[in-house]
């Protein structure tokens, strides 16, 4: 179902009948409407990043705002893509999981790199959302201690209990800084 | 989720027209973390015909000081909330309250006006419409209240009486300490009630087409200490399971002024008042606060299975005044 309503709104929907949105530097222009390939005014962020551009490094697991698996930037804020409306993302700039790696040559940013170093995942489902909120956290502040970075990371959760490794890997990039 | 109209709203004036036009068929979205699970879930009988964004009406997201009065716009984030110098100097109790709402990336979205106006928690009311709800209930028009025969263990141990779900706001604990005022705004203009009037046993003050636009706090006079305490399982993104604000100034070992205020123990917030005249005009030590946490809890009737929640908030009110 399109955004319909009475004049004004729908004057107003005349306008806003696309969602531009920047997702890893690409530009998206994205259609409002029920029709497929359209933005419907019910898709969360998460869906439209996964289903719609294809994006599918951002996770969802709980759908609920629970959970961080579904973590991504918007103007460089960690927010949850699942309780994001994308009809209300009009101008943002969103950085998945996708972006981080340098679009020229490929390298890994030293985040996904330290992961690895470090091996810190287990079954990798959580790992996008906690990579996403340790990119604000580093990005906001370069070397945070070990409890900005417990408290940066609070709201992610893996079930596999990767938390020390992941603890350590963000460390060694935050210890790399100073 | 189901679909809906959705309208990006542009004036507070020009969102209560459209509340008033859908007549109570649409809700208001700002940060979105308590709204969408409400849509998924669609743990309500009505599904709204139409969401309208108050994110895109500008200048509500303000935090600032006039003449010694705070004022916080219902679009302020909560993340702006707990970084802000200004309250980290003079509103301890409300930082400390924002600080402990949830997880860093929610506090990135939700806001002011939205932690106030969130709906309850009580299981049987959010229970899921695609697991076999909706549950009817008081709440939702007519029922009995299923938490008084079954599991209770997070619901009210004062002032409960049809419906038993708690006020899961934080800051709004906080703000009653502060003596906090919320304004209202609807078609005819705005009006200012005090914090602790905003919320009733079925919901809160806010007549169908009005919106919150931001909240006020009375100037501070003199040196205060502040603090909000709250008891949750995680530290991160539980709800409170009680939670206790106080706002005190000590001279020289003696209380001159007290406020205490309790947070998830009653369908809103409970202002301790007889611990506040106890301790009002006494020399703090561990008896008379001792005595004042018996009597904050004096009224508690708890339900099935939550007698503990009492011992822990008489507690909190020891700690938020001792410590």
């Amino acid at each position: 179902m399109a955004i319909k309503t009475g004049t004004s709104a729908r004057k107003k929907a005349m306008k806003e009948q696309y969602i531009r949105l920047t997702v890893n530097g690409q530009r998206y222009d994205l259609e409002v409407g029920g029709e497929h390939g359209q933005v419907d005014p019910a898709h969360t962020l998460a869906h439209t990043l996964r289903e719609t551009i294809g994006l599918t490094g951002t996770k969802v697991s709980c759908d609920n705002g629970a959970c961080g698996c579904c973590t991504v930037l918007m103007d460089r804020k960690a927010v949850l893509s699942c309780m994001t409306l994308t009809v209300e993302c009009d101008g943002k700039t969103i950085t998945t999981i996708e972006g981080l790696k340098d679009p020229k040559t490929g390298k890994l940013d030293p985040l996904q790199q330290a992961f690895i170093d470090y091996t810190a995942f287990q079954c990798g489902f959580c790992t996008p959302g906690i990579i996403m909120s340790a990119k604000a956290l580093l990005d906001e502040y370069a070397s945070p201690t070990e409890e900005e970075v417990k408290e940066g990371l609070s709201g992610n959760f893996c079930r596999c209990i990767s938390h020390y490794q992941v603890v350590k890997a963000v460390m060694a990039v935050s210890v790399k800084a100073r | 989720m189901r679909s809906f109209t959705h309208i990006n709203a542009g004036t507070v004036h020009e969102t209560c027209a459209l509340l008033s036009k859908y007549n109570g068929k649409a809700v208001l979205n700002a940060g979105g973390t308590d709204l969408l699970s409400t849509l998924k879930g669609e743990h309500l009988f009505d599904y709204p015909e139409a969401v309208i964004n108050t994110k895109t009406i500008s200048g509500l997201d303000y935090i600032r000081e006039d003449g010694g009065v705070l004022e916080i716009g219902a679009l302020a984030k909560l993340s702006e909330i707990v970084k802000s110098p200004l309250l980290k100097k003079n509103y301890m109790a409300l930082v400390e309250a924002a600080r402990s709402v949830a997880t860093p990336q929610i506090r990135n979205a939700a806001t002011m006006g939205g932690n106030l106006c969130q709906d309850v928690r009580c299981w049987y009311y959010r229970y899921p419409r695609h697991i076999g709800g909706p549950i009817r209930c008081l709440r939702k028009g007519s029922g009995p209240c299923l938490a008084v025969k079954g599991d209770n263990r997070y619901h009210a141990i004062m002032g409960g009486r049809r419906c038993f779900a708690v006020c899961p706001s934080d800051t709004a604990v906080a703000l009653v300490a502060l003596d906090a005022q919320i304004t209202i705004a609807g078609p005819k203009g705005e009006r200012k009630i005090a914090m602790i009037d905003f919320y009733s046993p079925l919901g809160n003050a806010l007549k169908k087409d009005e919106m919150v636009t931001g909240i006020t706090v009375p100037r501070i006079t003199g040196p205060m200490k502040q603090r909000y305490l709250k008891f949750a399982l995680r530290k991160p993104v539980d709800f409170a399971i009680v939670g206790v604000a106080s706002v005190i100034a000590i001279e020289e070992g003696v209380c001159t002024d007290v406020r205490i205020a309790l947070g998830a123990v009653a369908p809103g917030v409970v202002r301790a008042r007889r611990a506040e005249e106890t301790l009002r005009g006494c020399y703090i030590n561990e008896d008379i606060v001792s005595q004042a946490a018996e009597e904050a809890l004096a009224g508690a009737r708890p339900l099935s299975m939550n007698a503990y929640k009492v011992e822990i908030t008489k507690t909190l009110v020891k700690r938020a005044i001792l410590i």
